[in-house]
């Protein structure tokens, strides 16, 4: 049970508003919210530290002689939900990349009359390197390792630089 | 008619606290996005900071309890 404080019974007049939230009290809230927004961002610090990242095993892409020069194809790597790109420019060079904008995640397609790579939904553009040089996106797509192997295009590892 | 001195500062301390705050929305804004890019050095550094800020606002706290 509480009691009625002393000052209540010597002035026992109320206001509009004083059931509000005093600022000595809103200044706890916030000093909560603080600690609380600190130890989120270590929480998410800590997250991305200890996971995995599946830069994926070796993998039979294509044909080499399905890929004209100058073309491309699409393919899953390094799991079923990660749509990534094999890209021919010219004779004797090949580019994997992941397809996922670095900027809100869509899917970047390859624009042979323009030789690069863009991204419908923001106009992003990519060059042949992967580096951003128009649009939203501020960071490079993932790059996909590729190897031909008896006349096969093999997926070697995400997250590396990409050979021909 | 001069207002109190507690009240003042109990002012001044919401103000210094709430742009604290802010700062760490931001902070938690670049440690969020660290983590989906897969950055760990970039949000530990954010991580850090926020801290820093939040031992800031729980000494300004501290401070208020004496006033």
């Amino acid at each position: 049970m509480s009691e009625e404080p002393i000052w209540r019974r010597d002035f026992p007049y109320t206001a509009a508003g004083e059931e509000g939230v005093t600022r000595r009290e809103f200044t706890r809230f916030l000093v909560a919210a603080s600690v609380t927004a600190a130890g989120t961002g270590g929480a998410a610090a800590l997250w991305a530290s200890l996971r995995r990242i599946n830069r994926g095993e070796p993998q039979e892409i294509v044909a080499l002689s399905e890929v004209p020069v100058g073309g491309s194809h699409l393919f899953d790597y390094p799991t079923p939900n990660d749509p990534a790109i094999l890209l021919r420019p010219e004779e004797g060079t090949l580019l994997g990349f992941s397809q996922k904008c670095t900027h809100l995640g869509c899917v970047v397609y390859w624009a042979p009359e323009n030789g690069h790579l863009e991204c419908p939904c923001h106009e992003g553009v990519f060059d042949l390197s992967g580096e951003p040089i128009a649009g939203p996106p501020d960071r490079p797509l993932g790059r996909i390792e590729v190897e031909v192997r008896d006349g096969t295009v093999w997926a070697l590892g995400a997250g590396t630089e990409a050979t021909a | 008619m001069r207002r109190p001195r507690a009240t003042s500062v109990t002012t001044a301390l919401l103000v210094y606290v709430l742009l604290l705050f802010s700062l760490q929305l931001f902070l938690l804004a670049v440690a969020a996005e660290a983590f989906l890019s897969g950055e760990p050095s970039l949000a530990w550094a954010a991580t850090a900071l926020s801290a820093v800020l939040a031992l800031t606002a729980l000494l300004f706290y501290r401070y208020l309890r004496r006033v």
